[in-house]
């Protein structure tokens, strides 16, 4: 938990003041959700709450409900 | 306006298609529990058949030189149609990075560090990933070479070692495997090492001559597939059918070389060079995921971006899978399904529907 407060913290740092002294204010807007969606999943991780994979969640669509795979060998 | 600034000559882009090529030596072994002995036919037969998609990637790029995939789909599809499409793009670039991430990790954990946290190596590795790519496109192309050396070397040297050990029965039968198991085969052997170069449909678009691109790309898609054909040779002659149970055959393999009891252990040579090679691969990822996302939001730069998603990856990787089996099960058959429309028919259908509207037009109205 500190070592992704620490983490994050370092990458806001080093990037933030770059992106307002050049006045991108679209990338510190794209910046900004990225690192929260980035933050909110370590947290979850560090907190041992399930994260859904996107892949269980195909393989469930393609394979089990729409029935297309390879014959088991 | 394309995000990326720099530029690279058509050697370089020959060294980054070979590396890349054979960053999926590992991923070979996906198609080793299936095609068994006939893995080197299954790569022989998927490069064939991958050459006209590849080679359809390679004419988008010459159509619209200086466009990346996201601009291309922009003015072949529109602005909302363009944007769902290189969403679609955007997924399937995170979601092979975060497996090639997990592969080093998985790597790691089971031959080479096993004591060591799972989580502390995907950082480490997707931080140094974040750093080479955000030094640029200009930077991993001038390493290229190297990682494409040392994906030609390791393979050819510890083929050399295992000469002697090597029974050549063990190919035969030929011919034996049930044709859907050879179908699914390829169709992984096509979508993992061959049609992944997709994602140089992000990269072409740096290319200072676009016109010499496609000589570039098949030599480097050659040179890769020679060395994907030397590692399953080695492994079926050395391993034979033993192959199919082991976790990496390639580890086992060169675990195996003995010359006089002095060169023994060469295995660390398979763990240093499949470091750097899925290195260069989640490097060309990662560099494709960013690039094309500031591309989506139109921004000037890309590289505020690159931490952040590789923080993301990190997590993604950690999760994706529940184990090695869950990995190679969803992998074999989800993995590649989902991919096949991206790979065998969006790029065919965006390069006809350009020749038809005649796109792009010299106004220059379609640079999105």
């Amino acid at each position: 938990m500190i070592y992704l407060v620490l983490i994050y913290t370092v990458i806001i740092l080093f990037t933030v003041p770059d992106l307002v002294k050049r006045k991108l204010k679209k990338e510190l807007a794209v910046f900004s959700v990225l690192c929260f969606i980035a933050f909110v999943l370590g947290l979850l991780y560090v907190l041992d709450v399930p994260i859904p994979s996107p892949m269980k969640g195909l393989h469930k669509l393609i394979v089990e409900k729409w029935g297309i795979r390879y014959p088991k060998q | 306006m394309n995000v990326e600034k720099g530029k690279i000559c058509s050697m370089q882009l020959f060294f980054l298609f070979a590396g890349f090529v054979q960053g999926s030596v590992l991923l070979v072994d996906f198609a080793i529990g299936i095609s068994e002995s006939q893995t080197w036919m299954v790569i022989l037969i998927g490069l064939g058949l991958a050459i006209p998609f590849v080679l359809s990637y390679v004419a988008l790029a010459k159509r619209f030189p200086g466009m990346n995939v996201v601009q291309i789909n922009d003015a072949v599809y529109g602005r909302f149609l363009g944007k769902t499409l290189s969403l679609y793009y955007i997924f399937f670039f995170l979601m092979t990075l975060s497996f090639n991430i997990r592969d080093v990790g998985e790597l790691y954990i089971t031959f080479l560090m096993p004591d060591t946290s799972f989580i502390f190596l995907l950082v480490a590795f997707s931080a140094t990933c974040a750093y080479a790519v955000s030094k640029g496109l200009e930077v991993l192309a001038r390493i290229s070479h190297l990682i494409a050396l040392i994906g030609i070397f390791v393979p050819i040297c510890t083929t050399i070692l295992l000469i002697d050990q090597m029974d050549f029965s063990n190919f035969l039968p030929l011919f034996e495997l049930p044709f859907a198991r050879m179908l699914h085969g390829i169709h992984i052997m096509m979508a993992i090492p061959f049609c992944e170069t997709l994602v140089f449909l992000m990269i072409m678009a740096s290319l200072d001559k676009a016109e010499k691109a496609k000589k570039s790309i098949l030599s480097g898609l050659l040179v890769g597939t020679v060395s994907l054909f030397i590692v399953a040779v080695r492994n079926t002659a050395v391993l034979g059918n033993t192959q199919t149970i082991w976790t990496s055959p390639s580890f086992q393999s060169t675990r195996l070389i003995d010359i006089g009891t002095v060169l023994t252990r060469m295995d660390f040579l398979i763990g240093i060079a499949q470091t750097f090679l899925i290195f260069f691969k989640c490097c060309l990822f990662l560099y494709a995921s960013v690039t094309a996302i500031a591309q989506i939001f139109n921004l000037k730069t890309y590289i505020p971006l690159v931490l952040p998603v590789a923080g993301i990856e990190v997590i993604l990787a950690a999760t994706v899978f529940q184990s090695k089996v869950d990995h190679a099960e969803i992998s074999q058959n989800a993995g590649i399904i989902y991919s096949a429309p991206l790979m065998f028919l969006i790029p065919p259908l965006t390069l006809l529907i350009a020749k038809l509207r005649n796109l792009p037009n010299k106004g220059g109205k379609n640079d999105s």
